[in-house]
């Protein structure tokens, strides 16, 4: 672009539209301000946790099963829908989440501990006659503890997290 | 060149992927391996599974959110295929297409027409039954290229099992739709003879278990159909042959018509305690009487009396609105056992369709529950020639159904019994060493075998065509008014005809008009095995059914357009893939050839 000519769009442009051309701005490195890019979703924490109770429910039924009031109902009654939430529930959570033990040991018989530093409290819990130290040499399994090798769950998606289960409606 | 030898059984229900790699060098091959298939197993979540669930399910415009239909090789899929389109068409059944493969054989509906799904309303979509089949094979033909980047499908040696009671147009069909989903020229391949090659593959030892002289008797109860084949083995220079001699007919009788039965049975039950069951609490109930069949008909003798079915209540009332009741073993042996496998003598016959007037567009379900009567009306057909009833000496079983031990027990029972009055020795049950998997990928393992035997020196059932194919010929008698002029039968492709071969009809000539499609009728017999080509046959009887006509069209090429009469033969061919065709060939050595008009089989 001649200097001429950018002098003179730009002279009645802002007179008349009080804009500089874009051209012109263009061209001597006036850069109107982009908009920002749209934020890109990141998921919470919370969206996993939502995610996995939405699948519970969805193949378990599990949140209907839990917010119902099953006080009044027989234990026969209670006790046959739940052998079938039990098996739906017990799929759809192996499914999405390989369960191991943190100790492998049979619960009730002795364990052996590394005696030389206080165990991770993250995995292992000492109960009854604690010494003060925190250090043990072992002590007897009372539980094998869980803890999740691997999680896989499918992605988000567009989906509203904090929707657990649509509302169902049927056309007659 | 390929690398793989892939075999594909497309099922009514399920379906299956089995290869096997090839190292072309040396010839050598490595075992026979599964593929897992990953589909949607719920909206948003893509699994691998051993088989593909062959429904398909027509999602409506704003039915998912965004991307919850996306598979790994495709963000934005038109249809759903697999798992979740079954899951989803049960909450919805005018959109899920299912049983396509059932159609590819029906007689009364022209499967390239879009009449799938039946229920869907007025004004919703609807695609063919040779689409829908084509959706299958291309997910399977996805699945295998997203994890074989380097040897895609279409590079591959691919074999593709069929009934064997599908007569030529529905092979046919079944080629067009694999044609159609990018698939290179597929070898066609029986699926009990498939069964029987998975057999031979596991039983390395094999020819030691038979010997010259032997009947092999394979049925195959899938979750649609049901299949008769007998394969017999002979001797030809010190090596062991086999020969599939006989086929049963198309029976759309299976296991889910015996899953359906029992839930049936106890939807009533529960509506006796005035319990009315919805849709989905159908389902439900019929995912359990399947697990219940099981579980009461293993022949363990400490199998329970009773199984329990729980129908958990709709809605937020889970616990209150839970339906219980009990699926007694009394009652699956009886409808089970008694209703689909009665012990009937050997002069059983199925009761005959009586077919209405108008028949309503739908499948041709067997009219008669009973499989033992069509296994003796099987029998009695396939022995017929040589003067009576086959006797197998041998019984390869096949299809998830058999899972039940005691539908197999009754099996070997009345067979054994049928054997017993004829004064013949009992059957030899010839045994998969896995046999539960099996029975569910059996098919597509031995169509894999078959595929690496083909091209080697391993042992081949030889069968050919499993019937014979007659065009209609009018009758030269005069008409009588009102009555249709008398067709009779010219024998066009005999019995058993075999891969690579081809039989020409030279006495014959039909005089066709160019520039005019010509049309043949066409019948099939299974029962007559002995007419020889150029045979006429006066009297078209109920031992014929007539297929989808043929027809064929001589491009006109005369300038002036005159009309031009060209004579021609008949010849037929069997592909070495398997597939019949029939082609024109006048004297000057020009060819044509005939196609299968399945739009007009409503006529028929």
């Amino acid at each position: 672009m001649s200097r001429v000519s950018a002098a003179f769009s730009s002279f009645f442009s802002i007179l008349f539209s009080g804009v500089l051309p874009e051209d012109v701005a263009a061209e001597f490195g006036f850069v109107k301000p982009q908009p920002p890019p749209p934020p890109v979703e990141i998921p919470k924490v919370s969206d996993g946790a939502l995610q996995i109770l939405q699948i519970l429910q969805r193949d378990s039924r599990l949140i209907d099963f839990l917010m119902e009031d099953i006080a009044s109902f027989a234990d026969d009654q209670v006790g046959a829908a739940v052998r079938t939430i039990h098996t739906d529930c017990k799929a759809a959570l192996t499914r999405h989440v390989t369960l191991a033990p943190v100790l492998d040991g049979v619960e009730g018989t002795p364990q052996r501990l590394d005696a030389s530093k206080a165990p991770d409290p993250s995995r292992i819990k000492l109960l009854g006659n604690v010494p003060a130290s925190g250090k043990v040499a072992g002590g007897t399994l009372r539980h094998r503890g869980w803890q999740a090798s691997a999680v896989t769950l499918p992605p988000l998606g567009k989906q509203d997290p904090a929707v657990l289960a649509p509302a169902e409606i049927e056309i007659e | 060149m390929s690398k793989y030898v892939i075999g594909i059984d497309l099922g009514t229900t399920n379906s299956a992927l089995a290869y096997a790699y090839v190292d072309n060098s040396t010839g050598e091959s490595e075992p026979v391996e599964l593929l897992p298939i990953p589909q949607l197993v719920n909206a948003g979540e893509v699994a691998e599974r051993e088989l593909l669930s062959s429904s398909l399910y027509l999602p409506g415009e704003k039915e998912f959110v965004e991307g919850a239909l996306s598979l790994p090789w495709n963000p934005n899929p038109t249809y759903i295929t697999g798992r979740f389109a079954w899951t989803r068409g049960v909450e919805n059944s005018t959109r899920l297409v299912s049983s396509a493969k059932s159609w590819l054989s029906n007689q009364s509906a022209d499967p390239t027409q879009p009449l799938l799904p039946l229920t869907a309303p007025a004004g919703g979509q609807k695609i063919s039954a040779v689409e829908a089949s084509t959706q299958y094979l291309l997910h399977l033909r996805s699945a295998w290229d997203a994890k074989h980047p380097d040897a895609p499908l279409e590079q591959q040696s691919v074999l593709l099992t069929v009934p064997a009671s599908f007569d030529a147009a529905a092979r046919d069909l079944t080629q067009r739709a694999a044609k159609l989903a990018g698939y290179p020229e597929v070898t066609i391949l029986e699926e009990p003879q498939a069964a029987f090659y998975a057999w031979i593959e596991r039983n390395p030892n094999w020819r030691e278990q038979v010997k010259p002289g032997d009947l092999i008797l394979v049925v195959d109860i899938g979750g649609g159909t049901t299949d008769f084949t007998l394969i017999s083995v002979t001797e030809s220079a010190g090596e062991l042959q086999l020969e599939r001699i006989a086929v049963g007919d198309h029976l759309l009788l299976g296991g889910d018509n015996m899953d359906l039965a029992l839930a049936r049975f106890a939807e009533q039950q529960f509506a006796e305690k005035g319990t009315k069951l919805d849709a989905l609490q159908f389902h439900s109930l019929w995912q359990q009487c399947r697990a219940a069949k099981e579980v009461l008909l293993t022949s363990d003798e400490n199998a329970p009396a009773n199984h329990p079915l729980t129908i958990l209540g709709r809605g937020s009332g889970l616990v209150g609105g839970t339906i219980r009741g009990t699926m007694e073993i009394a009652d699956v042996r009886n409808l089970l056992l008694e209703g689909f496998f009665p012990a009937v003598p050997a002069e059983a016959k199925p009761q005959r369709n009586r077919r209405a007037g108008l028949m309503e567009v739908g499948l041709n379900y067997a009219s008669d529950a009973a499989v033992t009567k069509h296994l003796a009306q099987f029998l009695r057909n396939a022995g017929a020639s040589a003067g009576g009833f086959a006797r197998p000496t041998h019984l390869l079983l096949n299809g998830g159904v058999l899972q039940a031990r005691a539908i197999e027990q009754r099996l070997f029972e009345v067979l054994n019994g049928w054997l017993a009055q004829a004064g013949a020795a009992p059957v030899t049950e010839l045994r998969n060493a896995s046999k539960q998997d099996d029975l569910m990928h059996a098919v597509a393992h031995g169509a894999t075998y078959y595929g690496l035997v083909r091209t080697g020196n391993g042992v081949r059932i030889r069968g050919g065509v499993p019937r014979t194919y007659y065009v209609g010929i009018e009758s030269s008698l005069p008409a009588v008014p009102g009555l249709p002029s008398p067709m009779k039968a010219l024998t066009v492709v005999p019995f058993g005809l075999e891969e690579g071969s081809k039989v020409e009809l030279p006495q014959r000539k039909f005089a066709l008009v160019v520039g005019e499609p010509a049309e043949f009728r066409f019948f099939s017999s299974l029962a007559r095995k002995k007419d020889t080509p150029g045979v006429m046959i006066d009297a078209i009887d109920s031992d014929f059914e007539e297929l989808a006509p043929i027809e064929v069209f001589l491009p006109g090429h005369t300038e002036d357009g005159r009309e031009e009469i060209v004579a021609v033969t008949l010849e037929s061919y069997v592909t070495e893939t398997g597939m019949l065709e029939l082609w024109c060939v006048a004297a000057d050595g020009r060819r044509w050839k005939l196609e299968f008009n399945v739009r007009e089989r409503m006529v028929a």
